[in-house]
């Protein structure tokens, strides 16, 4: 019976049948190829459109499209607002990431052991996770609006004087405040992972370690950290990919402002681009940046292939 | 004798939770929950007490204006509206082609891990670099502002997380029953629609919930690709960019109304949240 179906070929068990191999070769391109267009129609094609807008006029501001050679990447080059928003990206997403790592290290550490009400605390800590990063931005300006806001008044109460920072307009405040909301929102993320890493940890291990008397920097040190290397670096590296586009806190906290001194790059192509409609401008800074992050992916993605595979 | 040492040793971990680990852990519960009680408190609070100083921690009048200005007079409805439609469409699209091609990773190995890389990459991509084509390209076929050209961008923008978390689920799935539906008589197809889909349902489910959620809380591409018609709820907050104190109730009433489905959907799929985050890297 079974030899019969496998007879008419499309049928057989896994591949034995030549005709069989060409059907599960069809098979599993078909299955493919959805996804695979519309990732070229939505994402591929129009990036190798955009090659042609980088050297032609694409603004609408000026019409037609006449070729300008080198011109839209020199215009960004030479802004002193762009190379200041990318030293803006490099640097909140540094700290962001460095600041989120720890502390979100040290919950981790906090409640790698089972106690009472853990579940539900968990629960509750990821709760940032799921909520719109322009809504974070919204909460945050709430609760730092001065001179209105809770923040500026607990202060108050707890420095034994009247507090009035202007956390949204003045610096260094408006960058403590970006990197607040950034905190709340992400340490979560740096948190379940690491403490899905530390309870992964056999507790033989430690129960060991404590047997041979090995002090608890030390197990730290040569224990814990080891262990989880691969989940802290895959953590680092997730967040870090997402820190570097720095948009919607910033579009509702502070505008890019005072000035522009709070453009990150994101927010600086996008005001180039749809602000201002120098699209073609626009496009070619998107590329640079885009370079820049492709370089961090290679190396940070394939180091993190590789500790995988290992 | 050694294992009561190591009882001993398991009962002291368990028992002993220092004070400052205690002082700790409840900083870190509050400075998660104060942000959020602020919101939902000022989002029921009368205009009147917006500016009292103390702030008032929980109003006498509680009020339900706010909701009321946000959904009609910000049109915060239709931006719930255009949002729903727009991320359940982009979701069943994103796990339906996900899964398929997640299958075909997974069993066929297709494309080697080239195939598998480049749509990876498609997650790391900086937004604005995406977008700007995008928005040229929708310009010159009329897809700027429609529902139709959102949910395309969505459901790419959202690939990678689909295909990877089913492509990490398929390849922990047993094939044995698979196999067995081969031998039975049973096409590619059959063996795949009939015995592999209904296997991973779960982890379907889990897909479509992050997948649901980046969509709800997605706001760079919604601001640049939509405006009057197909503007979703997360945009509308452009409103409240010119910062004026009668702007608080609905500004924080709008925000309760976005947050509350995206917490509950988030926390219902807390089990598989590590998968979700790290695109199926780490089981958790």
């Amino acid at each position: 019976m079974a030899n019969g179906i496998a007879a008419d070929g499309r049928t057989s068990g896994p591949g034995r049948h030549p005709s069989a191999r060409k059907s599960d070769n069809w098979f599993k391109w078909l299955l493919v190829a959805p996804a695979a267009v519309l990732i070229l129609a939505i994402s591929i094609y129009p990036l190798l459109f955009s090659v042609w807008v980088l050297f032609v006029n694409y603004d609408f501001q000026i019409p037609g499209h006449a070729y300008v050679g080198l011109k839209n990447f020199t215009q960004v080059i030479t802004d002193p607002v762009a190379r200041y928003s990318l030293w803006v990206t490099v640097v909140l997403s540094t700290i962001n990431v460095v600041l989120e790592f720890l502390l979100g290290l040290a919950m981790a550490m906090a409640m790698a052991n089972t106690f009472r009400g853990r579940g539900v605390l968990i629960s509750i800590l990821i709760v940032p996770l799921f909520i719109s990063p322009i809504i974070v931005g919204q909460v945050w300006v709430l609760m730092l609006h001065s001179p209105f806001g809770p923040t500026n008044y607990l202060l108050g109460l707890l420095l034994g004087q009247e507090v009035n920072i202007r956390w949204l307009t003045a610096f260094p405040w408006n960058f403590v405040a970006l990197v607040l909301a950034d905190m709340w929102q992400w340490t979560p993320f740096m948190f379940v992972i690491l403490l899905a890493g530390l309870t992964s940890i056999p507790p033989h291990v430690y129960e060991a370690a404590e047997l041979d008397g090995v002090g608890r920097w030390q197990t730290f040190w040569y224990i814990t950290v080891p262990y989880i290397a691969p989940m802290m670096l895959l953590a680092v590296t997730f967040r870090l990919l997402d820190a570097i586009r720095l948009f919607d806190t910033i579009f509702i906290m502070t505008g890019g402002g005072p000035g522009t001194s709070t453009y990150s790059a994101s927010y600086y192509l996008y005001t180039i681009g749809f602000t201002q409609f120098h699209l073609s401008r626009a496009t070619a800074g998107a590329w640079i940046f885009m370079i820049l992050t492709l370089l961090v992916v290679f190396f940070l993605v394939r180091r993190l292939l590789r500790a995988e595979v290992r | 004798m050694a294992t009561t040492v190591v009882n001993r040793v398991r009962r002291s971990r368990l028992r002993r939770i220092p004070i400052f680990r205690i002082l700790f852990l409840a900083l870190c519960f509050l400075f998660v929950l104060a942000p959020l009680y602020w919101t939902f408190v000022t989002s029921i609070k009368p205009s009147d007490d917006f500016l009292a100083s103390p702030p008032v921690w929980f109003p006498d009048n509680p009020t339900l204006v706010h909701y009321n200005a946000a959904l009609f007079a910000y049109r915060g409805l239709n931006g719930l509206i255009n949002s729903l439609i727009v991320s359940i469409s982009a979701t069943v699209l994103s796990c339906l082609f996900g899964t398929l091609m997640a299958y075909s990773l997974a069993r066929f190995n297709t494309g080697g891990q080239h195939l598998s890389f480049w749509v990876l990459s498609q997650r790391f991509l900086p937004p604005v670099a995406i977008v700007l084509p995008i928005f040229l390209n929708y310009r010159a076929l009329g897809l700027n502002d429609t529902h139709v050209g959102l949910i395309l961008a969505y459901t790419v923008f959202t690939l990678p997380v689909s295909v990877w978390m089913m492509f990490a689920y398929f390849r922990q799935m047993p094939r044995s029953l698979e196999e067995a539906a081969l031998v039975d008589g049973c096409t590619r197809w059959t063996s795949f629609w009939r015995v592999a889909v209904p296997l991973a349902v779960p982890g379907i489910v889990a897909a479509a919930i992050f997948t649901f959620i980046a969509c709800w809380t997605e706001f760079f591409f919604a601001l640049v690709l939509t405006s009057r018609n197909a503007y979703t709820l997360p945009t509308v907050f452009r409103a409240f960019l010119s910062f004026q104190g009668a702007q608080y109730g609905a500004a924080s009433a709008l925000s309760i109304v976005s947050l509350v489905p995206s917490i509950v959907l988030g926390v219902l799929v807390q089990k598989h949240l590590v998968r979700g985050l790290t695109l199926g890297a780490i089981r958790g």
